[in-house]
């Protein structure tokens, strides 16, 4: 473990720079005992792949002191237990305007790119970037594909899309350069709820397949009520 | 009630910012500038993080459909049904009033603050403005805000001592920086640069960062990538260009761009303000020199609210060779 200031007000901790399972588990396992301490000084903790940050107010406590508190904590090393969230994906057709060139670049048929996209559980190894955006590992690297030439200027919220080996959700309509192969009718951030994001780091995800129907039935339940 | 007659640039509400979601990939957003915002509540006799004004270069006309004490912080012309008003000052306006908020003549942003503070319904525990997301919006002419309930009498006529407003004029200014987390991501050399030169604020700077120009910082064989992780406001990411962009309070949760510093939180109001083509120098400070910086912050402003309050008196003193303000209670 690595202490290093990120500032005044924040302690970075790092285990090296990889992108592991293993790892990951350690950061979120960290960032679940240091959350749940009860320090006063803490104003919230970040986790990402291999590092965290532990923000704090400096007013109340000095770098030092956040290291001394964080080193004496207990942490067990424990797989970090998310919930499997289902993801319903219409893939290709409008919703998907990538597959056809995701399959051809793959040496596959778009069918065979729905398969193998929708096959694995994918981990949620942090969110950030966007809120609600999950950095997902696990992707079958078959499918991998390099991003577009020129990005999308708007691409529509719930867009499954796929950037060289990652694969990923837009959580809100953005500028883009990902390979769009599908649409989720979920909403991935959602302010008034609570919490407000769909996906939470240490979840599970499996993509489901759907048709249309089940789109159009799916999307009203979530979108519904956008305008009242 | 207030109705935004015009609004000639980016106008949005900010309070101190959201807490508590940064995990889930949503900014903390909030006042640019800490310091003038805080003044401006406490001008009218808020606390210093409810919700109010933000304006970029130029401020909005504003008709006010029931009493109000209001308070403008910045280097701004400002009238009160046509007439000259001070800014940095808590005045009376009453049913029909109306206020024009003129163009600042140094600075960037600006603060429009109102007894009681701007009623809104918080999301995520913030009234802070973060469109991207949905989380509130600019604000546009015509659109109707409600002030929360405050006992106005008492609340008019308290006025800042102009030695005591922030000068936000130099073209080039310095801030206190502390190294890294990503250091190794640098040569000797690029580091050497960065505390070096002088760095120019672009137009393509936002309230998510400010893309800077200067000298290339020079990266070393690892690279300008690294394995994403967390970002702070005042964080100085160095993308593979070597050109610095500094990370400001609608700063994304996490990045991938090595990271050669992070602007202190005693000195961020002051970069917020920078405008356009005006330069910056990072001065390396310690993380012990960082936190002095920003108590010793915190305890002027304390010190401004109670001399508002009347609570405490401020005096120009000669320590040496240097102009500084007492304050005695």
């Amino acid at each position: 473990m690595n202490f290093k200031p990120l500032g005044d007000s924040a302690l970075l901790i790092s285990f090296g720079e990889v992108i592991d399972e293993e790892v990951n588990d350690r950061v979120h396992a960290l960032t679940k005992a240091i959350a749940g301490a009860g320090f006063e000084w803490l104003v919230e903790v970040v986790p990402a792949y291999s590092s965290l940050a532990v923000i704090y107010d400096p007013k109340l406590i000095d770098f030092e002191g956040v290291k001394r508190a964080v080193e004496g904590l207990d942490v067990r090393a424990e797989r970090v237990g998310g919930r499997l969230v289902e993801i319903p994906v219409l893939y290709g057709g409008e919703y998907g305007p990538d597959l056809e060139f995701v399959a051809q670049y793959n040496g596959l048929t778009p069918e065979e790119v729905i398969e193998i996209h929708s096959k694995p559980i994918y981990r949620v190894y942090f969110l950030g970037f966007l809120p609600g955006f999950a950095y997902l590992g696990g992707m079958d690297e078959r499918v991998a594909t390099p991003r577009l030439e020129k990005p999308r200027l708007k691409v529509p919220a719930g867009s499954v899309g796929i950037a060289g080996k990652q694969t990923g959700i837009y959580p809100l309509e953005s500028p883009g350069g990902w390979r769009i192969i599908g649409r989720t009718p979920l909403r991935l951030f959602n302010p008034p709820r609570e919490p407000p994001t769909l996906l939470r780091p240490g979840d599970r995800v499996k993509f489901v397949p759907i048709d249309k129907e089940e789109f159009d039935e799916l999307y009203r339940a979530e979108w519904g009520n956008e305008n009242d | 009630m207030i109705e935004l007659i015009s609004v000639p640039s980016l106008l949005t509400i900010q309070d101190s910012g959201r807490k508590g979601y940064r995990k889930l990939g949503v900014p903390t957003s909030g006042y640019m500038d800490d310091y003038s915002a805080r003044i401006a509540n406490y001008l009218v006799g808020n606390s210093g993080d409810a919700p109010l004004l933000e304006f970029l270069l130029m401020g909005p006309t504003i008709r006010f459909n029931a009493s109000a004490v209001f308070a403008i912080a910045g280097d701004v012309e400002v009238r009160l049904n046509g007439v000259p008003v001070e800014p940095w000052t808590s005045h009376w306006a009453k049913r029909g009033d109306i206020l024009e908020v003129g163009a600042l003549r140094s600075g960037l942003y600006g603060y429009i603050a109102f007894a009681g503070g701007i009623k809104c319904k918080p999301l995520l525990g913030s009234c802070s403005t973060y469109a991207k997301a949905g989380l509130g919006r600019p604000l546009k002419a015509g659109d109707v805000l409600n002030l929360g309930y405050a006992i106005l009498t008492g609340r008019e006529g308290k006025r800042l001592p102009e030695e005591l407003r922030p000068d936000y004029s130099a073209q080039e200014i310095t801030v206190g920086v502390i190294l890294g987390p990503d250091l190794e991501h640098f040569t000797e050399e690029g580091v050497s640069t960065f505390l070096s030169e002088a760095y120019t604020v672009t137009p393509e700077s936002d309230r998510m960062g400010y893309r800077l120009d200067g000298k290339t910082i020079e990266h070393s064989e690892k690279g300008a990538g690294i394995v994403t992780s967390p970002l702070v406001p005042g964080s100085v990411q160095v993308p593979p260009n070597g050109k610095p962009i500094v990370m400001m309070r609608d700063a994304q949760t996490t990045g991938g761009y090595s990271k050669i510093g992070v602007v202190i939180s005693a000195h961020r109001h002051r970069l917020a303000q920078l405008r356009p083509g005006f330069r910056v120098r990072f001065r390396e400070v310690s993380v012990e020199e960082a936190r002095k910086e920003l108590l010793r912050k915190e305890k002027t402003l304390e010190a401004i609210r109670l001399l508002l309050e009347g609570k405490m008196r401020a005096y120009r003193m000669k320590i040496g060779e240097e102009e500084e303000i007492v304050f005695v209670g």
